[in-house]
């Protein structure tokens, strides 16, 4: 069987849909610098630092803006299908992804300026920052995933995404005993949870980057199995 | 104009024609190898393809346009709602009443636009008195988005309307003689955008009494008319499938190849 061609015939529509796809790279790794940044502060209790972060979003924004129109000109220009189609979609989807992570390392920042005069927990922020690099990696592998169309570790990524959520379970349970224990821990408590509410949604949007590579790849949506594994879990809730 | 899903009753219904195992040669050329295509009741169905690829040529098996040419030969079964095609008791001519056709070049015959659509139903003797035609004539029109511009210019030669009206006008007279299926070989490639997107509008109101099967150049006119594509390539059926499909997830690298304008 022919193997299917590498380049269009058309060479600009292969140059544009390169463009996209370095932005949107590009865009990950600002993203990726600034949640390492936010984290760096709120444990360093940096407040430079965190103002920068927080400066930092807007071009990452600018950056997200930029996407979304160079994609909305490909679809109305070449009109793409297949893969070129949806490779454009994934685009639009990872960069919409990344600008929401984009806010949540800016509203880290803006919280790290709030507890920095507090006498936080120390082993909650340790955790905070394991958290953080376990999310962190989770993105920078699943924008890997992307770059190299590797379904297979897209879907190890979003198996990933449940530890993440039992780190944020311990963190939650260990900052609601603090909070019990003195009700003077209420208050950098609550940033505190909040921080790990955001670092977990990064998670989440790692998971969504994943699902889709696996979509550019396969053509159909990792979502259509889950109802299957649900149906599982349903059984074996009754059974029990 | 039509959305791209294929809603559940279409599912169910049955097939129009049936192709299986379909090879045409001419002469030493082996024009279309191995041929299996289901054509559905009510839907339209496209056939894309690279220039040569065979796709107006199976089109053309479907309602025997080839055995106007010496040096054809067909080979295979092709049943219409299970009737042989090429049985020898068929009289082609009846068969293209059943199985109608429009060009890619609109060809009104010169004769009045009343009499190019009344010409399909005189010579099958479909009308017993001239009201009778009349209405035939007044239905075909209107099923072909034409009637009110042309209902007050009958008797004006068909070959005076300008051409997006022509191509309507030819399948007014396809209309006439109420086929089942109707074959459209490039029937847009000659008109204007306006005109193409009224031809793409009637398409789609067509398929609520038959089975349309159009070839195309232009992959977008596929996929804006379509509920089912197959592409051909060297003349050989490579996918068939829903068209949403085959434009947002192909299975074969020759079909991706060829839809996101990677070979030609």
């Amino acid at each position: 069987m022919m193997a299917m061609q590498d380049k269009h015939i058309v060479t600009s529509f292969d140059r544009e849909l390169e463009g996209v796809q370095i932005d949107v790279v590009k865009m990950g790794g600002m993203v990726e610098a600034a949640l390492k940044t936010a984290i760096k502060a709120l444990v360093e209790r940096d407040t430079d630092l965190a103002h920068r972060v927080v400066a930092g979003d807007h071009d990452i924004d600018a950056l997200e803006l930029k996407i979304k129109t160079d994609t909305a000109r490909l679809l109305a220009l070449r009109a793409p299908t297949a893969t070129d189609l949806r490779l454009v979609l994934a685009v639009m989807e990872i960069s919409a992804h990344l600008e929401r992570c984009g806010d949540y390392a800016k509203n880290i920042a803006k919280r790290t300026v709030a507890t920095a005069e507090g006498d936080a927990a120390g082993a909650v922020l340790g955790s905070l920052r394991r958290m953080a690099d376990f999310v962190l990696i989770m993105v920078g592998d699943a924008l890997d995933a992307f770059i190299k169309r590797d379904a297979g570790v897209a879907a190890e990524i979003i198996r990933r995404d449940e530890e993440a959520d039992e780190m944020y379970n311990t963190v939650f349970r260990s900052l609601l005993t603090h909070m019990m224990e003195d009700h003077r821990n209420i208050t950098v408590g609550m940033q505190l949870h909040f921080i790990a509410k955001n670092i977990e949604r990064v998670g989440d949007h790692a998971t969504g980057i994943a699902e889709q590579t696996i979509y550019l790849v396969t053509g159909s949506r990792p979502d259509d199995e889950r109802p299957k594994m649900d149906r599982t879990t349903l059984l074996q809730d009754t059974q029990s | 104009m039509n959305d791209m899903r294929v809603d559940q009753t279409m599912m169910t219904t049955d097939n129009k024609i049936t192709a299986r195992g379909v090879q045409v040669h001419y002469g030493t050329n082996h024009a279309l190898k191995d041929v299996d295509v289901d054509i559905r009741d009510k839907m339209v169905t496209a056939f894309i393809g690279p220039s040569g690829c065979g796709k107006s040529t199976f089109l053309r098996c479907l309602n025997r346009m080839n055995d106007t040419v010496a040096s054809a030969r067909v080979t295979g079964k092709i049943l219409l709602e299970g009737e042989d095609i090429y049985d020898p008791k068929v009289d082609p001519v009846q068969l293209r009443a059943k199985v109608g056709m429009v060009f890619q070049k609109p060809n009104p015959f010169p004769k009045s636009i009343y009499d190019n659509v009344a010409y399909g139903p005189r010579i099958h003797g479909m009308a017993g008195n001239k009201a009778e035609l009349d209405e035939i004539v007044e239905t075909s029109l209107r099923g072909a988005a034409l009637w009110n511009e042309v209902k007050d210019r009958l008797t004006e030669p068909g070959t005076g309307l300008s051409g997006g009206q022509q191509q309507r006008l030819c399948i007014a007279r396809a209309v006439a003689t109420s086929p089942e299926v109707l074959l459209m070989d490039e029937p847009c490639s000659a008109l204007d955008p306006i005109a193409t997107a009224q031809v793409e509008e009637l398409i789609d109101d067509l398929r609520s009494r038959f089975s349309v099967v159009i070839v195309t150049h232009s992959m977008q006119q596929a996929a804006r008319v379509s509920q089912k594509t197959a592409f051909f390539h060297l003349g050989n059926l490579v996918e068939f499938n829903d068209t949403d499909k085959i434009f947002t997830s192909p299975q074969d690298p020759r079909t991706e190849s060829y839809i996101s304008g990677r070979i030609g």
